[in-house]
């Protein structure tokens, strides 16, 4: 899942993302195939819609994420890591 | 009348422009950068970074125009194609993508570039590089992870992750041909008969540390190979890998050997071809590797290690390494690009 863990990646690095639902979602679906810098590399150049394209690709993939934690996790990084 | 001296040089002059081409034609070993805007571009000759082209942020896919004149370069961030002068390695042009682009092909007369789009419900992009517009999106099933042109330019090979399936398509027609596996498709390697035509492709599959071979002709797997399990268990990666343990395969430009990456081990693993017999020491990588590219005298390899920001440079024959060169960040894909 192209998402974000908590306060470490799998290199142990700490994030700045502010909690929330969408984090706790990031926190418990994400870094079991990918490191957090796979996500955070995109802060600043999606709208809300291409994070959701990103997810729904990424569940796609296998990522263990239903429809409405879709939507949230959509919405967290729109707000938190998308294009202003 | 000139004089023998003024001859003497004259016929240098016509030599030297007869030969220069062929003389001067420049290698470059191109490094995307997955997490940055910059492209290194590695001197095989000297093993340094002697050039970057910059502006394309979170770059993924590289191709090269035959001559080397340009260079495309994908963009997830922006979703765009990027072109490249290869003389001044100034952007030209962005085109814009039908969706977020992974990996991108060249054809071999270098008419058309191939864009696969990783996003639902997944194409692949077709670029016209005279008029340097989108002309087409051939609809595939799934997204498009890695999209390849044969080495002989009659079929186009796209692998999707999420519709789990190769799909051959014939590039006079961009119609599918025919599809393989069940499975998350990775990236592949191209094994060609004496005529050019496609003998095999190996292929790697998600959560699969190896690679499956291909018959074309046959248009099925014939068999799997699994890397080796040498390294001792507390020195494995235990990753995340992306749910690609072996994602990095070549074919040696001589058509000798075959070199698949594991990040598990954090090695490079050679096959001699045919045969595929697995051949002794395994180079160590110091990192998880990604993708591969030869030299065109099949001499040196490399592989971009993207949790080190460096690739590994490789002795082909002798099958060591040669020196680790810095990067940006999170290298990935990389080609050889020849200017003549």
């Amino acid at each position: 899942m192209l998402l974000v863990p908590a306060m470490t990646g799998a290199a142990g690095q700490k994030d700045d993302l502010p909690d929330g639902d969408g984090k706790t979602i990031l926190l418990t679906s994400c870094t079991t195939c990918h490191d957090l810098t796979e996500v955070t590399k995109l802060r600043g150049f999606y709208t809300r819609a291409q994070w959701r394209d990103v997810i729904v690709t990424m569940k796609e993939y296998g990522a263990m994420v239903d429809e409405k934690q879709v939507e949230t996790l959509a919405d967290y990084l729109g707000q938190n890591l998308g294009k202003k | 009348m000139p004089t023998p001296s003024l001859q003497r040089l004259f016929t240098a002059g016509v030599l030297l422009a007869l030969f220069a081409p062929a003389a001067f034609a420049q290698v470059r070993i191109v490094q995307t950068n997955s997490q940055g805007d910059n492209i290194s571009l590695i001197d095989p000759a000297t093993n340094h970074v002697v050039a970057e082209v910059k502006g394309v942020p979170i770059n993924h896919g590289a191709a090269a125009s035959p001559d080397g004149s340009r260079l495309y370069f994908s963009s997830e961030a922006e979703q765009t194609l990027h072109v490249v002068d290869g003389a001044t390695l100034q952007l030209t042009k962005k085109i814009p993508l039908s969706g977020r682009p992974n990996n991108i092909s060249i054809s071999p007369d270098g008419r058309r570039v191939y864009v696969g789009i990783v996003s639902s419900p997944g194409a692949v992009d077709v670029i016209d590089t005279a008029s340097l517009e989108r002309v087409k999106s051939i609809p595939t099933k799934g997204g498009i992870h890695n999209v390849y042109v044969t080495p002989d330019g009659k079929y186009l090979v796209a692998g999707s992750i999420a519709g789990k399936l190769m799909t051959v398509i014939d590039q006079k027609t961009d119609e599918p041909v025919w599809t393989l596996f069940n499975e998350g498709v990775r990236p592949m390697a191209f094994e060609t008969n004496p005529d050019g035509s496609t003998k095999r492709i190996f292929v790697q599959l998600s959560d699969f540390h190896g690679f499956a071979i291909v018959d074309f002709a046959q248009r099925k797997e014939t068999g799997r190979i699994e890397l080796p399990n040498d390294i001792p268990a507390d020195k494995v990666d235990k990753g995340p890998f992306n749910a690609s343990p072996s994602h990095g395969i070549g074919v040696a430009p001589d058509g000798k050997t075959l070199w698949v990456t594991s990040r598990p081990n954090a090695r490079v693993y050679t096959y001699s071809l045919p045969d595929l017999k697995l051949l002794p020491n395994p180079v160590d990588l110091g990192g998880r590797p990604d993708w591969v590219t030869f030299t065109p005298d099949s001499k040196l390899l490399y592989i971009a290690t993207e949790n080190t920001d460096s690739v590994v440079a490789i002795d082909v024959a002798a099958r060591k390494e040669v020196t680790r060169i810095k990067v940006g960040r999170s290298p990935k894909r990389n080609i050889t690009m020849v200017r003549r």
